[in-house]
């Protein structure tokens, strides 16, 4: 085993995240084209346009959110954990929270760009001409995250440019810390300003199977997002031991 | 006891450092030459892209926010230019055997670029209040505003520059790490001018003055806590 220190409940948590992940998301896909509606009827599943003119009806395009919402609560997950990361390995110097800070931002890159492309190609659709980027507003919740997918992949980048390993893991720890602050903006950035991009999940669509599919996609992609932080996590790990014994 | 006894009075460590901040300014004239040249050349450029243009409303919102954009670009370069002369002059290296904590040098550093930062703006609304045909100084609250986002963009730049001085290229990756982290800073700045500007009054731009109040008070405050950390090794 690549810990031999202590290789059972990290490796553990990491197995059980991805196979429950990998459960989640198939159950997720199954649902989102055989559970939910495909008719749909008026009332449940109309948008009202920015403008606030008439309403349009969503038709398919909602089963997108199955993938949307779930990305934007890994991206909020990722977030914190990069606060917590970098808090940690400034109060114990320990290594491990220096991986965990990286590959929370690494995962977070990821689920901040799911978020960001599924949105705007909804948003092409539900208030925009249909052309790709019509639907790019630059309204308060776009941006901010738009905004926190430009932090994570600053805090890659600073890293990458760091020669020095002890500077390069305050670095990590610092801009973690500084990044934590960004997520209760975009969450925040809904009060504000905000015309196109719904307030709420269940103002749009309250048909219960749709309901329903929500919360198990919500479960099921973020464990599988997080057992990606996991394995990251433990790819960092192996990473810093290897470092560790080329210095030796 | 000794150590105690050894280390100077709080005031008079951050008079010290403060003087040495105006002192090496003053010798080298580095900061304020780079920092205002920039932004009277950003001023001249921006002037030169909306010639021609009416001056209504839309055009007097795009411009202040140019300003901010200007005044940003303007914190990076006086920010790079102190951080790469301190770690020339082995700054950091002193900085391990200070008697006072190392927050006390990011809250002297962050208080000399803030006026340094605060005169580079004085020149440039002077020059661009004529130029642009800016409706400027009717508005008292800006001069809360000015400062409140300059201390917003400055805390983390303080912070980060130290930091990105160490490496090659560290100039770009300091325009890199500073400008997602104070985004909400711009966003507060251009938002309370813009609803002064635009005849809103106080009311109207008091929710963005409290928004670069609370990013001002935790970046300062982040800043404090972490600059030794980040200097340490």
């Amino acid at each position: 085993m690549p810990t031999a220190s202590k290789p059972f409940p990290s490796w553990m948590v990491t197995l059980a995240l991805a196979a429950l992940g990998l459960i989640g998301a198939e159950v997720v896909f199954y649902l989102s084209y055989n559970y939910v509606p495909t008719q749909i009827s008026e009332g449940t599943l109309w948008v009202v346009t920015p403008d606030h003119g008439a309403p349009i009806n969503l038709y398919e395009s909602y089963r997108i959110f199955f993938v949307h919402l779930p990305s934007a609560y890994a991206t909020a997950l990722c977030c914190g954990i990069c606060l917590v990361g970098g808090v940690m390995w400034l109060l114990s110097k320990k290594p491990k929270w220096e991986a965990l800070t990286v590959a929370s931002a690494e995962v977070g890159l990821m689920t901040g760009a799911i978020v960001l492309l599924t949105g705007t190609l909804w948003a092409d659709y539900a208030w925009g001409s249909g052309r790709i980027g019509s639907g790019w507003n630059w309204e308060p919740r776009l941006t901010t995250m738009l905004i926190l997918w430009l932090a994570f992949a600053a805090l890659l980048v600073l890293r990458k440019a760091m020669d020095q390993p002890r500077q390069r893991s305050a670095l990590t720890a610092v801009y973690g810390i500084l990044l934590g602050p960004l997520y209760p903006l975009v969450s925040k950035a809904i009060e504000i300003g905000q015309t196109s991009h719904p307030k709420n999940f269940s103002d749009l669509l309250t048909a219960p199977e749709i309901a329903i599919t929500k919360n198990i996609a919500s479960l099921g992609l973020t464990i599988a997002f997080m057992g990606l932080v996991a394995l990251r996590y433990q790819m960092g790990r192996l990473g810093q031991q290897i470092e560790q014994e080329r210095a030796a | 006891m000794a150590d105690a006894a050894a280390k100077p009075a709080f005031p008079r460590a951050v008079a010290a450092l403060f003087a040495r901040e105006l002192r090496v300014e003053l010798r080298t004239k580095s900061l304020l030459t780079s920092m205002g040249l920039f932004a009277l050349l950003c001023v001249v450029i921006v002037g030169l892209g909306v010639r021609g243009l009416s001056n209504d409303e839309t055009f007097q919102r795009f411009v202040l926010a140019m300003l901010w954009v200007c005044t940003m670009f303007a914190a990076v370069v006086g920010l790079n230019r102190a951080a790469s002369a301190d770690r020339r002059n082995g700054f950091f290296q002193a900085l391990l055997i200070l008697p006072h904590d190392a927050g006390l040098v990011f809250f002297v550093r962050l208080v000399s670029t803030l006026v340094f930062l605060l005169l580079t703006q004085a020149i440039m609304i002077v020059v661009a209040v004529p130029l642009l045909k800016l409706d400027f100084f009717d508005q008292p609250l800006m001069l809360l505003v000015i400062p409140l986002a300059d201390l917003g963009v400055l805390a983390p730049g303080v912070l980060l520059s130290s930091a990105t001085s160490r490496v090659r290229g560290g100039e770009a990756l300091l325009t890199i790490a500073l400008l997602p982290v104070a985004v909400p800073v711009f966003a507060g700045a251009t938002g309370a001018t813009e609803r002064l500007q635009g005849g809103s009054g106080a009311d109207g731009a008091m929710a963005y003055v409290l928004l670069l109040v609370v990013c001002g008070a935790m970046f300062t405050a982040l800043g404090l806590l972490l600059y030794g950390r980040l200097n340490e090794g």
